[in-house]
């Protein structure tokens, strides 16, 4: 299992987009960039709708209308997220695959966090009762912002344990 | 003044402690990712490509006090993670540049506070208010920009 793993990494590393990340001196920080500020539109459309199911800052808008509201950008921050990461992990995927907390957050904590986000859209209107939340709603809410807090520890793990340090240009 | 800082007691307790400077990490980057995802999310609200079925009001309403308790997390936990450097950040130029960058992004945030009740009375929103929300937009993503240039060019962080 370990060895196919580390053959798609090889192969990550060897793309013509993972040989230009990494012999660029530029570019990481940039993609570190782009990978932010699509992250900064998932979390901020995410735990926004999570914080209004747990009845956390609510106003006149429910969360059902804020979810449905944000649902496009939400979706978009994804995707500029998700390559973001795609192009950061194809530049040194041998080496990010031998630390612990990389491994956690790609393998365990954001598809666990997907999944439930996931079931939380879908249930979002169900939960949503005459302008209220049900209990159940404002657990599973904040159980999906835990669950992104957990994603963003195990980044910050790995940023701090990370044997690739940024290059100085 | 910033080196006296960096050797008080909390700052070295906070930089020889994993954990501590972690945690603080964590909060600095989720605060980051929600104050900034929240002000873009009303910026493009005013610029007409996101939420157009709700009125400017009604939505910065909603966003408001997420994106101040966000941004009062970023600069207390900004300011931790400055302390424990704090002679060497203080004396970078990207360092600086930021400084200036979030300023100024904020100064735009409350112009766009200010203007709101009067952009959101006029019948379409005008001309001077999409330019700001464009610019608001510039500033924060270009204050995260910068943000991750300063490991890359100074080695700090």
């Amino acid at each position: 299992m370990y060895d196919a793993v580390l053959a798609c990494c090889r192969w990550l590393e060897n793309t013509p987009w993972g040989v230009t990340v990494r012999d660029s001196s530029w570019m990481y920080p940039v993609v570190l960039w782009v990978h932010f500020v699509g992250l900064s539109m998932w979390l901020g459309t995410s735990l926004a709708v999570d914080l209004r199911l747990m009845g956390i800052g609510a106003r006149r808008q429910t969360a059902v209308e804020l979810s449905d509201g944000l649902f496009s950008w939400k979706w978009i921050g994804f995707g500029v997220s998700f390559v973001g990461g795609f192009l950061l992990l194809s530049a040194e995927a041998t080496t990010y695959v031998t630390n612990t907390s990389i491994r956690l957050k790609l393998a365990l904590l954001t598809p666990l966090a997907l999944t439930w986000h996931l079931v939380v859209q879908k249930n979002t209107r169900a939960w949503t009762q005459n302008e209220h939340t049900s209990a159940i709603g404002k657990w599973a809410g904040l159980i999906e912002f835990l669950f992104w807090i957990s994603v963003v520890t195990a980044s910050v793990g790995f940023l701090l344990t990370n044997a690739v340090v940024l290059r100085r240009t | 003044m910033w080196e006296a800082l960096q050797h008080t007691g909390w700052v070295t307790t906070l930089a020889t402690s994993r954990w501590l400077y972690g945690l603080v990490s964590v909060v600095h980057y989720s605060a980051v990712f929600f104050c900034v995802g929240t002000i873009v999310l009303m910026d493009l609200r005013i610029l007409g490509v996101a939420y157009r079925n709700q009125a400017l009001s009604v939505l910065a309403e909603q966003l408001r006090p997420w994106t101040w308790i966000g941004f009062g997390a970023v600069a207390v936990s900004g300011f931790l993670l400055f302390a424990v450097e704090a002679g060497d950040f203080a004396a970078v130029t990207p360092f600086r540049l930021k400084m200036l960058v979030i300023v100024l992004a904020v100064v735009s945030a409350l112009a766009i506070e200010w203007s709101l009740p009067k952009w959101d009375r006029a019948p379409v929103v005008p001309v001077t208010a999409r330019v700001v929300a464009l610019i608001s937009i510039l500033l924060w993503l270009g204050a995260i920009l910068v943000s991750v240039e300063i490991p890359a060019l100074t080695g700090l962080g």
